[in-house]
């Protein structure tokens, strides 16, 4: 029987899983040998290549893990992994992008149960924008997930980052309030229940936070003491779920209002301010079917998002930029169908076909409304024969816009891009290599953008090669994984902004071209003794970016600015019964900024965060909790931009009820 | 004590008969990362690439947009995003600075006021703050270093140039794809000492951006167009005509002067070029222009479509030429680049003649220049001998006789600087 192979494998995928997922998920794990209905659907939304996930290049964090990482957003979870860079520009609600292996923060693609989380307009998504307080995992794959049934958009992003939505188990009430440094204050409410095969949940937040953290330059040459203005924010999301068997279903609307504080600069007083402001408003409503029979798999999923931003440095006190107030609005409409069949036990062959169609509207000079569609096809195959692996996949993608802007439409898009995996596995040990050829598509900002936008950009490529290894060990109370990939990418046809020879202009151009070589290492190790558990999760990237663009130029093969050579993190966690305390070290090397100095250069810094967090138990179901965090322990000065200075210590207490 | 003023004395005329070559260089760096430079060259060295830094012990700021010098004693620095109007002596050392000029881009001088463009809408004047809706240019006194009064012109007004009592200054209306307005196509004509506006040229060319060459009553101006419809072109412009309220004061012609630059016998020397959005392709121009010819001839002859000697070669191999200038005292002919924008920039020198003397390592963006006269005294180019001083001894700026020279400091040697 197929099922009862598959839910063998699932088991055995349980164990092996340890590697990354927490003590608690482990045991989750372990008791699926009795597997009921909805164990069933849950699975199978996420089924894994024949139980067996090693083939692909993996990090996760899992539940209570997640939860006890000093982590208030996607972003902040994200950072904690191998080969993961964060953009930030500093501020309370600035703008938080991903980098996964120096590919660029386009070639990576969020997907929420599977859907992918898209930006027609700029192609990043504001990771500040989820919580992570609905997440069950938080996961990222180098190349892809490889699943047997994934959607052809699935496999179109360089790196992949896997949001899993929390399934409720039990019908529950809480509450959580939460005051922080720079005048922040957060209320959330969360409300579930699971009752008949169906749970969902709803899920409601709200922030403000004044901003206007101080910081500090100080160096032979200066000594400028200030504060952050204008990097304030608000928000409130509000979001619901709801799930039966292969159902799925996710509707979600965050609303925004920030200040994108400026860089640094030389003034005589704080007189001036160059201010922009950000108001967004997203909507996004989805659902995803999946069911099987006998050997035979389906998916449909469907989602449309609708999306406005505005953006405004109008204000009387901005004497420097132009006065801008623009206004953007995107709708777009996505369907999938996936299919897949297993003839054997040992081969599954898939094949999935995905359309978008997407619609950008501003009132930009000189811009008109911009539609495009968007297809994808994709045929895979899985082979696991004897602890032989192998996942190839053949994507094909055709992209077509239509506007009456004055430069016209940009010629269609049409490509075929492959993926290969393969992987073997002895007892606990797994070797794998795999390869990926992908590009992102110009974005409409890139093709369309009134005085900047070029119509004839190819897309950017990038190629990736990857070994690895993986290792585990596993007993009733001690739970290790070790994990290392070597890899080469090459990123083609970079686009990028410059200006343009003998003009006071700039455009979009397809320019550089990089060749990195790097590691990414993680080794977890876990026990549990008594009403003790120490966790100790450790990641290491080392990385060397070269540019390789123009052979003649003086910083040929000269390392690319940004990207430290070396970043580690190191995470402690030890929970005593409901008592836990967290502390994480994340250091980040060195980083030149330009080439044109050797003093050009961000210094290294290191983030020590603590969280120690207790829960008690007042009644029958009904819990308190307090939580205490201290975040950047040191107070290090630190910027990811040059001018654009992080927040140093910061302190947040929360307290949280549940019924 | 008298052997070191005697020999302070000498040392410092050696040098100055022998620093034919001064130049100030402005790098405008990268825009918000507050590292705008100045890198000063001298006699074939660039004795430092952050001298502003070295002379005054902080840094100069965000993106510096124009350099003039205002008299023997002072030099002014408009210094754009970070809303600073910064005084020099021609040593460097900073002397006074004003923040009461917010983006404030491009400057000219009587010697006695510095007058300022600005795209900001505010100016803090002697009589308190004074607004606008459009842009505005202020007359800073420098004994006071105040702004003593401001008056609106168009949008986004550039290039200033000073002639006979009045300001002559290009509007751009540069923002008017994002704001709510139209390009400006006018050059506004200021009474310098009443501050008031005499009349508006509408040169019928859109965006007057860039930079603006003055030689004598002549102008050059550049319009980049809008890069879609609408071309660039190089105006010459007859500031007596315009005066007189001649109408036929400006000749437009079909070229792109991006980065222009006065020579030494009152012609331009102009780079550019003419791009559009519809096609994505360049259309370069290296050319000199005779203004007198040019006015002559209503435009039909008067350009050239060379350079002095292998200058137009050796600037087309540049990567991204990023400014053009010729020493007015000495002739030597000057140009930039700003290769990647993220790796230094480069300063080439070329001999009058167009002979490629070097190449320089700068910093990031090298836009703008400023010649120091060799005799110190910056109007009126006379050539100044005096006998060298050559006794093989190290001395430092003071004139003192060093006996172990330190890396990195600059010495005095035969009458010439070194760098150790």
């Amino acid at each position: 029987m197929i099922r009862t192979s598959l839910f063998k494998k699932i088991t055995l995928c349980g164990i092996l899983l340890c590697i990354y997922i927490s003590h608690v998920c482990a045991q989750d794990a372990d008791t699926r040998s009795t597997v009921t209905p909805k164990e069933l659907a849950d699975t199978l939304s996420s089924v894994n290549v024949y139980g067996r996930r090693p083939l692909a290049t993996r990090q996760a964090l899992h539940g209570k893990e997640l939860q006890a990482l000093s982590t208030t957003s996607i972003a902040d979870a994200l950072k904690y992994f191998a080969g993961v860079q964060i953009k930030d520009y500093g501020g309370l609600g600035g703008l938080k992008t991903v980098n996964v292996r120096s590919l660029g923060a386009q070639h990576v693609g969020i997907y929420i149960d599977g859907i992918r989380v898209t930006n027609a307009q700029n192609g990043t998504v504001d990771l500040g924008k989820f919580s992570l307080s609905t997440m069950e995992t938080v996961e990222l794959y180098n190349a892809n997930k490889l699943d047997d049934c994934q959607s052809a958009s699935e496999y179109a992003s360089g790196a992949t980052v896997y949001l899993r939505t929390r399934r409720p188990a039990n019908d529950s009430l809480s509450a959580q309030l939460r005051m922080a440094s720079f005048g922040t204050y957060m209320a959330k409410a969360n409300m579930q229940f699971a009752r008949k095969g169906w749970c969902g949940f709803v899920d409601i937040e709200g922030l403000t936070s004044a901003g206007d953290y101080p910081f500090r330059y100080k160096s032979e040459f200066e000594d400028t003491v200030g504060h952050r203005d204008n990097s304030d924010i608000k928000y409130g999301r509000i979001e619901g779920a709801l799930f039966k068997g292969g159902f799925s279903s996710h509707i979600y609307y965050y609303y925004s209002e920030r200040g994108c504080p400026g860089g640094i600069v030389r003034r005589l007083s704080d007189k001036y301010t160059n201010v922009g402001r950000e108001w967004d408003g997203d909507f996004f409503t989805q659902m995803s079917y999946n069911w099987q029979a006998g050997n035979h798999r389906f998916k449909v999923n469907a989602k449309y998002t609708n999306e406005y931003l505005r953006y405004c440095t109008d204000y009387p006190e901005n004497q420097n930029t132009a006065k801008v107030n623009n206004h953007y609005r995107q709708e777009d409409i996505y369907g999938a169908a996936c299919y897949s069949w297993r003839p054997w036990h040992w081969i599954a062959l898939s094949a999935s076909y995905d359309i978008r169609y997407s619609e950008l509207n501003a009132d930009l000079k000189h811009f008109d409304t911009v539609h495009r569609t968007d297809q994808k096809q994709v045929a895979a195959l899985q082979i696991n024969w004897r602890g032989m692996q192998l996942a190839a996949s053949l994507l094909h993608q055709h992209y077509k816009d239509y506007t009456q802007t004055h430069t016209g439409a940009a010629d269609p898009l049409d490509r075929f891009t492959p993926a290969i995996s393969l992987g073997y596995t002895v007892k606990s040990l797994t070797l794998r290599a795999w390869h990926k050829k992908i590009f992102r598509a110009p974005t409409l900002n890139d093709l369309y953008y009134t005085q900047a936008g070029n119509r004839n950009l190819k897309p950017e490529y990038t190629k990736q090669w990857n070994i690895g290894a993986e290792w585990h060990y596993s007993s009733p109370r001690w739970n290790a994984s070790i994990q290392a990939d070597g890899y080469i990418n090459k990123i083609e046809n970079r686009i990028v902004c410059l200006p343009l020879k003998g003009t006071y202009t700039w455009s979009m151009m397809n320019y550089g071209y990089t060749y990195c070589r790097g590691l990414n290492a993680t080794g977890n190790v876990r026990h549990s003794i008594r009403d003790w558990n120490f966790s100790l999760l450790t990641s290491l990237t080392w990385q060397r970016d070269l540019d390789r663009t123009d052979p003649d130029g003086d910083i040929y093969n000269k390392p690319i600015c940004y990207s430290p050579t070396l970043s580690y993190g190191i995470t402690g966690i030890v929970a005593w019964r409901r008592l836990s305390l967290t502390v994480s070290d994340l250091h980040v090397s060195e980083r030149m900024w330009s080439y044109a100095d050797p003093e050009d250069v961000l210094k290294p810094y290191n983030n020590i965060d603590i969280k120690l967090s207790y829960l008690h138990t007042v009644a029958k179901k009904t819990d308190i909790g307090i939580c205490l965090e201290v975040n950047d322990l040191l107070d290090e000065q630190y910027e990811h931009i040059p001018r654009y200075p992080m927040p140093g210590r910061n302190y947040k207490l929360t307290l949280s009820l549940s019924l | 004590m008298r052997k070191t003023i005697f020999t302070l004395i000498l040392a410092v005329m050696a040098n100055m008969s022998v620093a034919q070559e001064k130049i100030i260089l402005l790098n405008e760096g990268n825009w918000q990362a507050d590292n705008g430079r100045i890198s000063y060259f001298e006699n074939g060295t660039v004795m430092s690439n952050q001298w502003f830094r070295d002379m005054n012990g902080y840094k100069l700021g965000d993106t510096p947009n124009d350099i003039i010098q205002v008299n023997d004693n002072l030099i002014a620095i408009a210094i754009n995003w970070s809303n600073i109007v910064q005084f020099i002596t021609p040593e460097g050392r900073a002397v006074a600075a004003t923040e009461d000029v917010p983006n404030n881009r491009k400057l000219a001088t009587d010697g006695r006021y510095v007058y300022i463009s600005s795209y900001g809408h505010e100016c803090g004047t002697v009589d308190g703050m004074k607004e606008f809706t459009k842009g505005y240019v202020a007359k800073i006194d420098i004994n006071t270093f105040k702004v003593v009064a401001a008056t609106e012109v168009g949008y986004e007004p550039e290039g200033i140039a000073y002639y006979k009592g009045h300001l002559f200054v290009a509007n751009t209306g540069g923002y008017a794809f994002q704001e709510d307005h139209e390009y400006e196509t006018t050059v506004s004509i200021l009474d310098a000492e009443t501050m008031t506006l005499v009349r508006n040229v509408d040169t019928r060319q859109i965006n007057l951006y860039g930079k603006m060459s003055q030689s004598g009553k002549y102008l050059c101006i550049n319009s980049p167009g809008n890069y879609y419809d609408i071309q660039a072109a190089a105006i010459i412009f007859d500031c007596d005509k315009a005066l007189q309220g001649n109408d036929a004061c400006f000749v437009s012609l079909p070229y792109a002067a991006t980065y222009n630059c006065t020579t030494r016998d009152g012609k331009f020397l102009a780079v550019g070029s003419r791009y559009s959005y519809y096609t994505g392709e360049y259309q370069f121009n290296y050319i000199t222009i005779d203004p007198e010819e040019v006015m002559m001839s209503n435009g039909s002859s008067g350009v050239e479509q060379s350079l002095p000697g292998t200058v137009l070669e050796d600037i087309k191999k540049i990567s991204m030429p990023y400014g053009i200038y010729v020493n007015p005292y000495t002739g030597y002919i000057y140009a930039t680049d700003a290769g990647e924008f993220v790796s230094g920039g480069a300063l080439y020198q070329w001999s009058p003649e167009g002979l490629l003397l070097g190449k320089h390592k700068v910093y990031i963006n090298p836009a703008h220049f400023l010649a120091l006269p060799p005799d110190g005294h910056f109007t009126g180019i006379e050539d100044v001998t005096s006998t060298e001083q050559e006794d093989g001894y190290m001395y430092d700026l003071h004139g003192r006789r060093i006996a172990t020279p330190q890396r990195a400091h600059i010495y005095i040697k035969n009458g010439k600087k070194v760098l150790k």
